[in-house]
């Protein structure tokens, strides 16, 4: 497999944590509009720990994962009560704040000689613990679909768990959720931490894959993204986000034919498709089909 | 020091008077539809630069110019109300803000094809006059935004409250199914509120781009923040509102740069969107938005 | 000569669950004919189909001569028909005047003002309350409201829904009085009634309607009337 395509992969699978974690939100009933803030809050934390004072990945990884989650419960915790579109410029906000602040650190140690660490909008440079540790391009491939795949084994434990069903509840018909018993406040930020999470330790490996971050990385767009591949994909599964990551991605990207004209064509077949299919392909309906017809009992 | 506030508030509140427009066109569209339109900014970028076009190829005079960027917005926003917001209105605001998202991707793309400079010059309003108040200084341009401000909504107030089209869009909003009991075609009017909108933004734009005399593919995205800013700092969903807050939001980002630089100034304005978000009294939460 | 509605076995669903399962029934030109049922039959939702509100699945529904299944809320209102929702849904937020104006916004021509005189001697009490905005208004004021909104579009066929729902027995007498009063001015009613006794009283005809389909047609005294009663508010009882 060629450079190029084991770039593409890996980056399909890099994003598609931050969509899992738009998605997740969703389900709950949350639009977020900040997630990449989260994911940025993970590329940076990871970074720090294993360029500037030398610690490894996996445990990088984990302590991004507590940095995201522990920044999204803070920003949470204020602005959940808010309904929809608030929420969403809430966490758009917040998104914004924690970008603006990735560009006013500056806090740099000196490794060997040269000094590695955050340096507000000149970006993150020499996060290279990958290289210096003898992992290749396909191993880190691997790796990250290996997480990745422990990741969607989880998400589809939950769905078809109780958990998953209260998650949908608290989505769909929270006062239900609540005269069942849920304490639909203290649930949701428990999923909007676990979201934040979930964001982080993508941007940990995003940022261990690029070698270098910036905190152009970490604006709007990769947000707007994240939740438009939820939506597109389906919300009926966690394949979904997967699925719209995939499309986006890996097809236009792959196949060079629209190059120029990528946002053009994917923007007009995404307004298209959510004409005929407004809550994505792989939605409730379709799952439940395609259960039916290949899971039978 | 006395003199810089005085300066800063006078140049604050010029840039206000564009987010104030910005915010009005938002909040028609989020007070009728009860949707956000992320494609707004790019539908008015893709206005100004049709404009620049034109000024590129044929020599014009800047104020016809304003004619061609509001009917490049208006051109645009229809586009994005048939295509995200006429198939979802009974669905799911998800959906139509996601659709307006992918078409704000396509009018990014179409822009930087058709014109690829990162930057192109845009002819100004006026040649740089100024008006001088003692050490204080007032660009004729800002006058002039503030006025059309000012305008625009005393304007659109006669609308509401003393037109037939104003009383049928007050109906949509009060209550829309009994509007349609009335006999309001009600997909009409939130096709005709949002062409306003869009029309009211290519204003704004070229209000904006004949200021500063130039015009980059960033607008599209920087018009959508500073109006949803501007919206939801001064209240959601109502115009005057919309107004306050684009005035708030300018004097606020002149006054934090000047003493805090640019990075503080967007800081400054997030924290306190964030601020409001997370402490603002009932309306907020109460009221549905989705 | 056709009747000035007609319905043909109407379907309207929403998603899987049909609310209406086949409804057939006439409105007669110049009479007020009303429909009774239990709660859930489906007479709201028969309603809001005439009206346009809803799109019916399949079926037809022909007013004045011409199909209007499927067809617009304005169009509909164009027309001549006009619908009085249930739960009173005036414009709470607009004042009493501009709640009449907003019913006669379709119209162009120039008797708008004297029609106004017209429901403001009709209903007085909107007359002391034409600044107010309509949400302040009493439930009876508002159910006032909402007929001489109605009428500004000058209906030839006015639906009602439940207007007597919630209000007091003193009010429920001057809403069917006005009732009357319109059927002698030669408006033709269609009216959902949950007080079946007084309904009754002022139709020429009657539907009873259960589970989605018309169960009885006929006019008052064809069947007795605690029958109809029972009927109208437990259904017919299964065997």
């Amino acid at each position: 497999m060629d450079d190029y395509t084991v770039g593409v992969l890996t980056n399909i699978g890099l994003i598609s944590f931050i969509a899992l974690s738009a998605y997740l939100l969703i389900l709950a009933g949350e639009m977020s509009f900040g997630q990449q803030g989260f994911f940025g809050v993970g590329a940076y934390v990871a970074g720090v720990a294993t360029a500037m004072y030398g610690i490894p990945l996996p445990v990088a990884a984990a302590m991004a994962m507590g940095a995201g989650a522990a920044a999204a419960f803070l920003v949470g915790l204020p602005t959940l009560r808010l309904r929809g579109l608030y929420f969403a410029m809430a966490t758009l906000a917040a998104a914004e704040m924690l970008r603006i602040v990735f560009e006013l650190i500056h806090f740099q140690r000196e490794i060997e000689g040269d000094p590695v660490g955050p340096d507000g909008t000149q970006g993150f440079r020499g996060i290279r613990w990958v290289f210096e540790n003898g992992v290749e391009p396909e191993g880190y491939l691997a790796m990250v679909w290996g997480l990745l795949f422990g990741v969607m084994v989880l998400f589809l434990l939950v769905e078809r768990s109780k958990l998953g069903t209260t998650l949908r509840m608290v989505g769909e018909d929270p006062e239900l959720a609540r005269m069942l018993g849920v304490h639909v406040e203290r649930f949701k930020l428990g999923v909007v931490a676990a979201a934040g999470a979930l964001a982080a330790l993508g941007g940990a490996l995003y940022a261990h894959h690029n070698t270098y971050i910036e905190p152009r990385n970490f604006d709007i767009m990769l947000g707007v993204h994240s939740l438009a591949y939820a939506l597109i994909g389906g919300l009926g599964t966690a394949f979904g986000p997967l699925l719209g990551v995939l499309v986006d991605i890996g097809v236009l990207e792959g196949s060079r034919v629209f190059q120029g004209y990528r946002m053009i064509v994917f923007g007009g077949l995404v307004a298209i498709l959510l004409v005929f299919r407004p809550r994505g392909l792989l939605d409730e309906k379709v799952v439940h089909w395609l259960k039916a017809r290949f899971i039978s009992s | 020091m006395i003199f810089d506030l005085i300066q800063n508030t006078f140049d604050g509140l010029a840039m206000g008077a564009s987010y104030a427009l910005l915010a009005v066109g938002f909040t028609l569209v989020f007070g009728v539809l009860r949707r956000v339109n992320l494609s707004y900014g790019p539908a008015i970028m893709f206005g100004c630069y049709s404009a620049t076009w034109v000024s590129l190829s044929f020599h014009s005079n800047v104020f016809s110019l304003l004619g061609i960027t509001v009917l490049g917005s208006v051109l645009a926003g229809t586009y994005v109300e048939r295509l995200c917001f006429a198939p979802h209105r009974q669905g799911s605001a998800i959906a139509a803000m996601v659709a307006s998202f992918a078409l704000w991707m396509q009018f990014e793309e179409v822009v930087t094809l058709v014109m690829p400079k990162h930057l192109y010059d845009f002819p100004p309003m006026f040649d740089g006059e100024s008006l001088a108040f003692g050490p204080l200084s007032l660009r004729v341009e800002a006058l002039v935004m503030l006025a059309c401000a000012l305008s625009i909504c005393y304007a659109l107030h006669r609308m509401l409250f003393r037109s037939r089209f104003g009383l049928a869009v007050r109906a949509v909003i009060d209550a829309p199914v009994a509007a349609q009991l009335a006999g309001i075609n009600v997909p009409r009017i939130l096709l005709l509120v949002f062409l306003l909108a869009s029309a009211i933004g290519g204003l704004a734009g070229w209000l904006i781009v004949s200021t500063h005399t130039q015009v980059t593919p960033m607008l599209g995205m920087w018009s959508t923040l500073k109006g949803l800013l501007a919206m939801m700092i001064g209240g959601l969903g109502s115009l005057p509102g919309a107004v306050i807050g684009g005035l708030a939001l300018g004097v606020l980002e002149a006054h934090s740069q000047w003493f805090l630089g640019p990075q503080a100034r967007d800081l400054i304005a997030y924290l306190l969107l964030f601020v409001l978000l997370a402490w603002r009294p009932r309306w907020m939460t109460t009221q549905s938005a989705s | 000569m056709s009747a000035l509605l007609e319905i043909r076995e109407l379907v309207t669903a929403y998603g899987k669950i049909e609310a209406l399962k086949g409804v057939s029934l006439d409105v007669e030109q110049g009479s007020i004919t009303c429909l009774l049922g239990p709660n859930g039959a489906g007479k709201t939702t028969l309603m809001m189909t005439i009206a346009g509100i809803l799109r019916p699945r399949s079926g037809s529904i022909r007013f004045a001569g011409k199909e209007i299944a499927g067809r617009p809320p304005h169009a509909i209102v164009a027309g001549g028909a006009a619908l009085v929702p249930e739960n009173r849904l005036v414009f709470p937020n607009m004042t009493v005047l501009e709640n009449l104006h907003a019913g006669a916004y379709q119209r162009r021509d120039d008797e708008i003002e004297p029609d106004m005189e017209k429901s403001f001697r009709r209903f007085p009490r909107l007359k002391e309350r034409s600044n107010q905005n309509a949400g302040t208004l009493s439930g009876g004021e508002q159910q006032m409201l909402v007929v001489a909104r109605a009428l500004m579009s000058r209906p030839k066929l006015l639906l009602m829904d439940e207007p007597s729902l919630g209000l007091a027995p003193l009010v429920v007498e001057e809403i069917f009085r006005i009732i009357v009063q319109l059927h002698q001015d030669g408006v033709s009613i269609f009216l959902v009634e949950q007080n079946a006794h007084m309904a009754l009283k002022v139709a020429q005809h009657f539907y009873l309607m259960e589970q989605g389909k018309v169960s009885f047609s006929g006019t008052p005294g064809a069947l007795a009337e605690d029958e109809v009663i029972r009927r109208a508010y437990l259904g017919s009882a299964k065997a």
